[in-house]
């Protein structure tokens, strides 16, 4: 039975190839029905399969590469954590293929959007099952190509264009890091099989890990858009919605949290790698909670916020809970896209308009959609017994636990975020709330833009069952099910005591967000240190100035030099040469036989002289 | 005898050669240059090469002569061929001979083969046609397709002139 | 016993030189071929002493064969003196001068 596990990245493939090949003479129902019928038979057979991950099944379909010591079988492995997030991919994609192919009714390009959407979660499964390094970077850069392609949609905007090329080279700089990685642990481990490199871990070098670890970050950072990599996904928001809360909230971006998740009994043996895992975690979430409070466009907000969710895991990766990091994972996954999904619908409802101070009404115009942006936005900022109180708690817990300095800072960092992501969470339901003139647009939502929202709604706000720590009275289900042990068990007390601040926090932070934008409001005046947030901490002013501007500089430098000094002018200079000497040459070629003649005449002179010479000497 | 013989040959033969290089009519030229291939193929003769010389006459005094003759009178060329007296014109062909034969005659002169003295080697026409196809089938093979070039060479430049036909870009 | 290889060889040399002079020297085509001619049958006497001083016929077969190829070579020359008088109306070698750079 286990070989049927091929059909879960299969299936979507299937669809994309028939989509590619035959997609240009289907009627566009058909076309949107294989896109979504292959992404939902594919999150049927997860499910029909579950039984098979509490024994670790693993299957191998052939041997994709036999070079010497290098062996890299097609083999996937169907572990718990793998079969959790299978099924999320699956899905929550198969929700959001529907609502694609409403949100995209009239687009001319439909074939070419879900071949490409087909395509992003064949790659994406091939990450979560893939049990081969190798393989699971064949995934890695699947969903990188899918992501730029889907960024430049719609390449006619030169913008968007440029987004998606923006979100391909940072992570590509990301990826080589990750490639480094990958050989270096080839070169130390002779495999790339995950399961045997995490066997093995424990005899290579500690210094080799923490860096092998530090490298490992870094990819994972530049998929997860993680800072020092993180400018590229604001930008990405150009993409089509259904996009965004597909690739760019749901599942790409959760990549690198998996990946460091799959890896981790080889991370978890350096203490420092842990240790810089959870800073760059915690900096990113408070860094992206800080830009998101003051964005102006609906979908900008959603996206620092994504990074600062993804930020949340890394640190609970850090803090070493693996279940921690995998629950976020998961009800972020639901509220986010949630959350996306509603914006897309709104920004339908007004024609296009993006812009958060335009917008409002949203009671009036859709009760449903507004009480869908209600529960999402009340996972987001924890409020309690939500999905995202539990899982923000449970990291928190984790890191409190640990009883260091260092981790009990992080914790406060990651405590303060949760106020910032209450206050931009709330703030957003102010904004499309107001009663403001708002910018006109057409008819009610269409059903097929709300009903995949609902499960989401559902799950937004009773996902923490999946978890329900033993305080409240669950069983810790989705913990027992990982059987990952982080070794932390933050005592009763603590649980309850976060659970009282983070309920403080967010009655704060309603309270505040309540008195600011009760009433409609314009926007903030254009103050410094609101403008520096907008522009994400200025950071992409930073790369042109540190990395871009010198290497342009450079390039120039040597096209001037180099190009033009050497490659340009010294064959210019030797073909003048050349020109000049036969200008010179010319007068040989009299053109008159006679001369050519008495010419053979000398050089026959030449050979007998010759001749003599050798016979004299 | 044959010492002698040589001599007055090789005398006739100079002399005829000058005549026919200095004439101004091109048919004289051609007459002194007949008279100098005789001289020629008793040399060969003498030499012990009675083949080549009968083909010397037969093919160089006989057919290719007649070539030139007919061709001289079917260009019909105006005898407007006379070389300039000025020195400048004749200097470098006569410096470029003066040092060729200079050079020639060190070059005999210092060799040890040029004072022995030959005696002709007489080879018959049977001799002389076991020699040549025995090791040299393949260059009479060659030779003929020369040949054949040559005469579908000549048979394309010969064909009537038209100034506005596309092959004739001169 | 006839004469020293020395004496056939500078015959054929006296005839190369006048073959060549005539060759530089005359403007008519017709005239510059029957210099080479000169030339040729110089190089053939040549090559007959020396078949007579080796005791060996290769000397005269090359000689043949240089009969052939002289042969060749006259039927494309004048073929080509022909031709050269219809188009250019002239054979005087100073007035074909088309390949002056």
């Amino acid at each position: 039975m286990t070989e049927f596990l091929f059909l879960i990245p299969l299936l979507p493939l299937c669809g994309a190839l028939i989509i590619l090949f035959a997609g240009g003479r289907m009627p566009r129902r058909l076309l949107t029905g294989v896109a979504i019928a292959s992404v939902a038979a594919s999150a049927a057979v997860t499910l029909w399969l579950w039984p098979l991950a509490a024994d670790q099944s693993r299957a191998t379909l052939f041997t994709w590469f036999d070079a010497g010591s290098l062996q890299v079988p097609m083999e996937l492995l169907f572990s718990p954590l793998a079969a959790c997030m299978a099924l999320m991919v699956t899905g929550v994609s198969a929700l959001i293929h529907v609502y694609a192919a409403c949100y995209l009714h009239h687009d001319p390009d439909i074939r070419r959007f879900f071949m490409l959407f087909n395509l992003f979660v064949f790659a994406m499964l091939v990450i979560v099952l893939a049990d081969n390094l190798l393989l699971l970077f064949l995934g890695w850069e699947g969903v990188g190509f899918c992501s730029y392609a889907l960024i430049g949609f719609w390449y006619r905007n030169p913008v968007f264009a440029t987004a998606g090329r923006k979100a391909f080279l940072v992570t590509r700089a990301a990826d080589v890091l990750f490639g480094i990685a990958l050989l270096w642990l080839f070169h130390l481990t002779g495999t790339l099989s995950i399961t045997a490199i995490n066997l093995q871990a424990a005899s290579l070098p500690p210094a080799s890990v923490t860096i092998l670890a530090l490298l490992l970050l870094a990819g994972a950072c530049g998929k997860s858009a993680q800072l020092p990599f993180s400018s590229w996904l604001p930008d990405a928001m150009a993409g089509p919605t259904p996009v965004s809360a597909l690739i760019h909230a749901a599942t790409m971006v959760t990549a690198g949290v998996y990946l460091l998740c799959r890896l981790f009994p080889l991370i978890s043996l350096s203490p420092t790698a842990l240790a810089v895992i959870g800073l760059v975690g915690t900096s990113t979430a408070f860094y992206g909670a800080t830009c998101a409070l003051v964005q102006r466009d609906i979908k900008k907000v959603l996206a620092y916020s994504t990074i600062s969710q993804v930020g949340y895991m890394f640190l609970a990766v850090g803090a070493g809970t693996i279940t921690g990091a995998m629950f976020h994972l998961l009800t972020h996954a639901f509220f986010k896209a949630l959350l996306f999904m509603v914006a897309g619908a709104v920004i339908h409802l007004a024609s296009g308009e993006q812009d958060l101070f335009r917008l409002g009404r949203l009671p009036k115009r859709s009760p449903m959609l507004f009480w869908l942006l209600l529960a999402g936005s009340v996972a987001l900022a924890g409020v309690p017994l939500t999905s995202g109180f539990f899982s923000k708690d449970a990291i928190l817990a984790a890191c409190f636990a640990r009883q260091t300095l260092w981790w009990t800072s992080l914790g406060v960092a990651g405590l303060i975020t949760a106020f910032l992501t209450a206050l931009y969470a709330l703030r957003l339901v102010y904004l499309l709330t107001a009663d403001r003139e708002a910018a006109s647009g057409h008819g009610p939502a269409p059903r097929g833009l709300v009903w995949p929202l609902l499960p989401l709604g559902a799950l937004a706000l009773v996902g923490g069952l999946l978890n329900l720590p033993e305080v409240w009275g669950g069983h810790a289900g989705l913990g027992r099910w990982l059987a990952t042990p982080s070794g932390l068990s933050p005592s009763h007390g603590l649980e309850w005591g976060l659970a009282f601040v983070t309920l403080l926090l967010v009655a704060g932070a309603w309270f505040a967000i309540r008195n600011r934008y009760r009433v409609p409001t314009s926007p903030v005046s254009e103050r410094p240190c609101v403008d520096f947030l907008i522009a994400g901490w200025k950071f992409d002013s930073l790369i042109r100035f540190a990395i871009t501007a010198p290497f342009e500089r450079l390039g120039s430098e040597l096209e001037r030099s180099l190009e033009r000094g050497f490659t340009t002018s010294w064959p210019a200079g030797l073909g003048r040469l050349c020109q000049a000497t036969g200008q010179k040459l010319r007068v040989f070629t009299s053109g008159s036989v006679s001369h050519y003649l008495v010419a053979m005449g000398w050089g026959i002179i030449l050979l007998l002289a010759m001749l003599l010479f050798l016979l004299i000497f | 005898m044959p010492t002698l013989l040589f001599y007055i040959l090789a005398a006739i033969t100079l002399l005829s050669t000058v005549l026919c290089l200095t004439r101004k009519n091109p048919v004289h030229a051609v007459l002194y240059l007949v008279h100098a291939l005789f001289a020629l193929a008793l040399l060969y003769f003498l030499l012990g090469a009675p083949l080549l010389a009968a083909w010397q006459i037969i093919l160089y005094a006989g057919a290719i002569m007649v070539l030139f003759l007919f061709i001289i009178m079917l260009v019909e060329s105006p005898v407007a061929d006379q070389s300039s007296r000025r020195l400048s014109r004749w200097l470098p062909p006569a410096a470029l001979s003066g040092s060729l034969l200079v050079c020639g005659g060190a070059l005999i002169v210092m060799d040890p083969a040029a004072t022995a003295v030959i005696s002709s080697y007489w080879l018959t026409p049977r001799d002389f046609g076991c020699a040549l196809f025995e090791h040299y089938g393949l260059a009479v093979e060659i030779i003929s397709l020369i040949l054949l070039f040559a005469a579908v060479g000549a048979f394309h430049l010969g064909r009537r002139y038209r100034p506005n036909s596309k092959e004739d870009v001169s | 016993m006839i004469v020293p290889l020395g004496h056939v060889l500078i015959l054929s040399g006296l005839l190369f030189v006048a073959g060549l002079l005539g060759v530089l020297l005359r403007r008519n085509l017709i005239m510059i071929l029957i210099g080479v001619e000169v030339m040729l049958n110089a190089v053939g006497l040549t090559l007959v002493g020396a078949s007579a001083y080796w005791r060996n016929p290769e000397g005269q077969l090359f000689a043949l064969l240089l009969m052939a190829v002289a042969a060749a070579e006259v039927t494309v020359a004048l073929a080509l003196v022909v031709y050269l008088k219809r188009s250019r109306s002239t054979i005087d070698v100073n007035r074909f001068n088309g390949m002056q750079g």
